[in-house]
């Protein structure tokens, strides 16, 4: 099956200026070309790139290096050959559906009886019939990204394009919609043959696509691919469909929860961007299951947030030792069960014992300690900006600030923009004793 | 089966017969056609420096309907002026950078000290007749309509959803069409709000505007505030009554027939869908939709549409699927980096260029100055200041307190805030006059008048602000101090003032450059025939224009320009947005 090939990334880098001045390197040498009649689905971390990616291939930004093309062509214009669908809907609250849908009809060509039939088509496909002088304010989540699909069809695309198209509503909204996209896709009247989508859901992308494409992050780079040759209709109980799914999380782990290097202890690692709480949260629900253990998808469907959330979490645990990760299973420790097991007062002393010993922490210490424990707010921000330049420095040091009030190891005064060691004092007398 | 007498054919609902709200569009339209009719005349008229003014109550009516003319008109330049403005400074970063601090720079600045200039470069353009003066007082309440209404285009340029402009984009809308269709319609809230915030402040030099003495010269438009100022001249006090009825009559009937009406219709283009305060209404608004001509209209207009399409269908091309088309060339205007870089540095060239020119021709005007005039000056700024920020002290005492108190009632709140919106519309200045003379039956001086009157010129904006911010204090919070049953000071203090600290800033900045603003005509004041003045900045421009010595009259601007730029860079910015920080209501 040779399809000609309708888009391509070749070697596209993209990056964007930060508010603090900070460079954010979004895409690194990116490759992916998207054929006639696919359905490419784009997974992976929040920050990896993906949606960036989509905007590129929609030529709504231009990459920084390498080139996009359309049929061969460089792309350098909106193309008018593709439609997206877009996560918060993008409707213009001050036009009906009707005119919502019509968009973009005019610029390419379509006026007059032509467009009214254009909309007629469109909204009756996405089942909005009965809506069209509705204004979006009028209609239900589920209702206005049907608006969105049909503003999409209304232009008979080539391509449709979706960036987490399913991402702000209900599931059972989604599910229905969802369905609704493949019947659209294998329908030739909609003279769409090619779907690109960027998702969080796995079981999303497994529905959906025929190819899936697995991103990392910091900066985004393609990962994996992985081929999906289930038949249409895809049936999610199916063993087929779920052996699909855990393969795609086997990946997506590896991805996102990559095992330990152990040549270099020394080595600074971020520590995730996550809450006390949610740690804590993920031990309690730990605690409940046979073995304290558990695969990492399971326990964000569990605790309903999702993978890339989950997988935060999961590391944050992980760096202070409570849990452990062989392959996808998150597995409570021994030292996590101690700390359950403990009160408030010692689990923030075993908090401070293990976050200490975490590099990151080891060094903002370290730090403190040179200058008579006490140190402003922008030398730290300065020191993670150089470390982690592709981290927003701003939530890394709020995270910090966090864990370190939690486990009582430091202080933070936000009106002097200063941190300070907690116990130094003493600690500084044990010392001279 | 059919019921006899009634039609077969059905005309859209109400669009048979015309009502009386129909009959009151038509007086309506007919009205402001003869406004704008006779207003032209009046531009046409030969010139003649001081018209005289008839200070019977029968001529009141045209001079009013003269005074609301030269506002609208300005209303409509500084909207045009605004869209411009704000599109360049949201659409180009380079632009940007030069057009904020100089919007920031404008807004604060004194700008009556410019009349002068600007009256006799106009009046030079058009020596015979009398459209030189009319503009120049177009331009004097222009400048003081524009800046906020800029900023507020600007800021809902800059914060609208990227999703929105990519799905523009994506349906290929010109720029154009963008404009008129994304941009403006997401902007029209804010819009409408600073108008009519713009609206109240282009009135307050109105009297200075229309009638002022510039050297031995006398200048005078007919209009309320020339009516008024001629009132006070003859020390007419039932004319001057008359005019402070017809002004707030103005008000008035500019806040129900053109503010209500367009803010409840602007509801329409919020981005949001939360249902958050109740919707406003209008009566006006109310009787418009029901009047029948407009929709009559509509309709015509559509038929003339589709008969229009039908005709042309026969040329179009038939509708099919798109092919590979790109729908617009390059996505910046300027594709070469070279291009692009060698436009923004000739840009910034003319700007540097202009500004060293105008910086030179300003310093061979204050070159003239000797040592003896800038001790004065320096004199009358301390003298000026102690007053403003006395005037902002006093404001804060009394609106706090009353802020709080209002704010806290929705009940109270509604009721009160029509009648506050009335009174801070008018245009204190012209209340000064009276106001003083009766300062002067008890005794007190223009030294110490001066700051009530400065007062009168920038309390509202403090009231204002502190009513909002604590009406807009979470319910569950104010719940929570009544649970804990905390005594009322202590609720004031640990909730209501904290909450109403930020906005209060905000209400000080803008009353401080009120009260410098004030200083001009509140340091200075004709009544009664006798000219009353104290030492302070503001008295010295006053004089400087009466007596056209422009070196002082320069020195004095940029003296009391530099003054409150300053302020505000390094006083009143910090101190917000360390409030702003601190007593954040967000969590």
């Amino acid at each position: 099956m040779t399809n000609t090939v309708l888009l391509e990334a070749q070697h596209v880098s993209q990056r964007f200026k930060l508010p603090n001045g900070q460079n954010l390197e979004a895409l690194r040498d990116v490759s992916l070309a998207v054929s006639e009649h696919e359905v490419v689905a784009l997974v992976g971390p929040s920050g990896c790139g993906k949606s960036t990616l989509l905007r590129l291939f929609a030529g709504l930004a231009r990459p920084a290096d390498g080139t996009v093309l359309y049929r061969g062509r460089r792309l350098d214009g909106v193309l008018g050959a593709a439609a997206m669908v877009f996560q918060s809907f993008a409707l213009l609250p001050w036009l009906t559906v009707t005119e919502n849908v019509a968009m973009g009809l005019e610029a390419r060509g379509v006026f007059g009886p032509a467009r009214r039939d254009a909309v007629a088509r469109a909204v009756n496909l996405v089942g909005l019939d009965g809506f069209e002088q509705a204004y979006p304010k009028e209609l239900s989540g589920g209702m206005k990204q049907r608006v969105g699909f049909a503003r999409a069809l209304a232009v008979a695309p080539e391509i449709l394009l979706m960036d987490e198209p399913f991402g702000a509503l209900d599931p059972l909204t989604a599910e229905n919609l969802r369905s609704q996209v493949v019947d659209l896709w294998r329908d030739p009247a909609t003279g769409v043959n090619t779907l690109v989508i960027v998702t969080h859901s796995v079981e999303e992308a497994v529905f959906l696509a025929g190819r899936i494409v697995v991103f990392g992050s910091n900066p985004g780079h393609v990962r994996e691919e992985l081929v999906n040759s289930l038949p249409y209709p895809r049936i999610e109980r199916s063993p087929d469909f779920e052996q699909m799914v855990d393969r795609l999380h086997a990946i997506l782990t590896a991805t996102l929860l990559p095992e330990a290097a152990p040549a270099a202890p020394q080595r600074l690692v971020p520590f995730p961007r996550v809450h006390v709480s949610e740690a804590t949260g993920l031990l309690d629900h730990l605690l409940t299951r046979p073995d304290g253990k558990g695969p990492v998808f399971e326990l964000a469907e569990d605790l309903g947030v999702d993978y890339d959330r989950m997988s935060a979490v999961v590391r944050a645990a992980e760096q202070l030792g409570w849990v452990t990760t062989p392959g996808e299973i998150v597995q409570l420790t021994q030292g996590g069960r101690e700390v359950m097991a403990m009160d408030d007062a010692a689990r923030k002393d075993a908090s401070r014992a293990r976050l200490a010993k975490q590099p990151l922490f080891a060094r903002l210490v370290a730090m403190l300690k040179e200058n008579e424990g006490s140190v402003e707010d922008e030398e730290v921000l300065a020191d993670l900006t150089i470390y982690f330049p592709f981290i927003p420095a701003e939530s890394l040091f709020a995270t910090l600030i966090e864990w370190g009030r939690y486990a009582e190891l430091l202080d933070h005064n936000a009106g002097a923009g200063r941190i300070t060691l907690l116990g130094w004092e003493s600690t500084a007398e044990m010392r001279t004793e | 089966m059919k019921l006899p007498g009634f039609p077969t054919t059905l005309a859209p609902p109400g669009l048979r017969r015309l009502g009386l709200a129909d009959i009151a569009v038509l007086c309506l339209l007919g009205g402001v056609i003869a406004t704008v009719i006779s207003f032209a005349r009046e531009f046409e008229a030969p010139f003649s420096q001081a018209v005289r003014i008839d200070l019977s109550p029968a001529a009141l009516p045209r001079y009013t309907l003269y005074s609301l003319s030269r506002g609208v008109f300005a209303l409509v330049i500084s909207y045009l002026f605004a869209l411009g403005f704000g599109w360049t400074a949201a659409k180009s970063r380079a632009a940007e950078r030069l057009l904020l601090p100089l919007l920031d720079i404008l807004q604060s600045i004194p700008v009556l000290g410019f009349l002068p200039g600007l009256v006799l470069g106009l009046m030079s353009l058009f020596p015979t007749r009398n459209v030189g003066l009319e503009l120049a007082a177009i331009l004097m309440i222009f400048t003081a309509q524009a800046w906020n209404l800029a900023m507020s285009f600007y800021n809902s340029l800059k914060g609208l959803p990227d999703p929105l402009r990519d799905a523009c984009k994506v349906a290929g809308w010109p720029p154009r069409r963008t404009f008129w269709q994304l941009e403006v319609p997401a902007a029209a809230q804010g819009l409408v709000w600073n108008g009519m915030l713009s609206m109240a402040g282009g009135w307050f030099f109105l009297m200075v505007n229309e009638a002022f003495r510039l050297g031995d010269r006398d200048y005078r438009l007919p209009g309320i505030g020339s009516y008024m100022s001629v009132a006070l001249d003859q020390g007419n006090v039932p004319a001057m009554a008359l005019a402070v009825l017809a002004m707030v009559v103005m008000i008035v009937c500019v806040d129900q027939v053109l503010w209500r009406p367009l803010v409840v219709w602007v509801e329409k283009f919020r981005l949001d869908d939360t249902a958050g305060a109740p919707a406003p209404s209008s009566w006006v608004l109310e009787f418009l939709r029901r009047a029948r001509l407009p929709r009559r209209a509509a309709v015509l207009q559509r038929r003339a549409y589709r008969s229009a399409r039908r005709a042309a269908r026969s040329i179009e091309a038939p509708f099919k699927s798109v092919g590979p088309v790109i729908l617009r060339g390059p996505l910046i205007a300027f594709e070469h980096a070279i291009a692009r870089k060698l436009g923004a540095g000739l840009a910034v060239a003319a700007i540097a260029a202009a500004a060293v020119a105008g910086a030179w021709r300003l310093w061979l005007l204050i070159a003239q100055l000797g040592l003896a005039d800038w001790g004065q000056l320096l004199v009358a700024a301390l003298l000026t200041f102690a007053r403003v920020m006395s005037a902002v002290l006093l404001s804060t005492i009394w609106t706090v307190p009353a802020g709080v108190i209002i704010g806290r009632s929705p009940r109270l709140a509604r009721a009160l805030q029509p009648v506050i919106q009335v009174v801070a519309s008018f245009p204190a200045p012209m209340l000064f006059p009276i106001v003083i003379l009766l300062f002067e039956r008890i005794g007190v001086g223009l030294g110490l008048g001066a700051v009530a009157l400065m007062v009168l010129s920038g309390q509202w904006y403090i009231l204002f602000n502190v009513i909002s911010a604590v009406a807009n204090i979470p319910e569950q919070l104010k719940e929570a101090t009544t649970l804990f049953r905390l005594p009322w000071l202590a609720r004031w203090r640990s909730l209501y003032l904290p909450a109403a600290f930020p906005a209060l800033v905000t209400g000080w900045v803008t009353a401080a450059g009120g009260a410098w603003n004030g200083s001009i005509v509140a340091e200075y004041i004709e009544a009664g025939g006798t000219l009353r003045q104290t030492q302070g900045l503001g008295s010295l421009i006053s004089e400087a224009t009466a007596h056209a010595n422009f070196p002082l009259l320069a020195g004095g601007i940029a003296l009391m320009s530099l003054i409150v730029v300053g302020w505000n860079r390094m006083v009143w910015r910090p101190l917000l947005q360390w409030a702003q920080n601190r007593f954040s209501l967000e969590t």
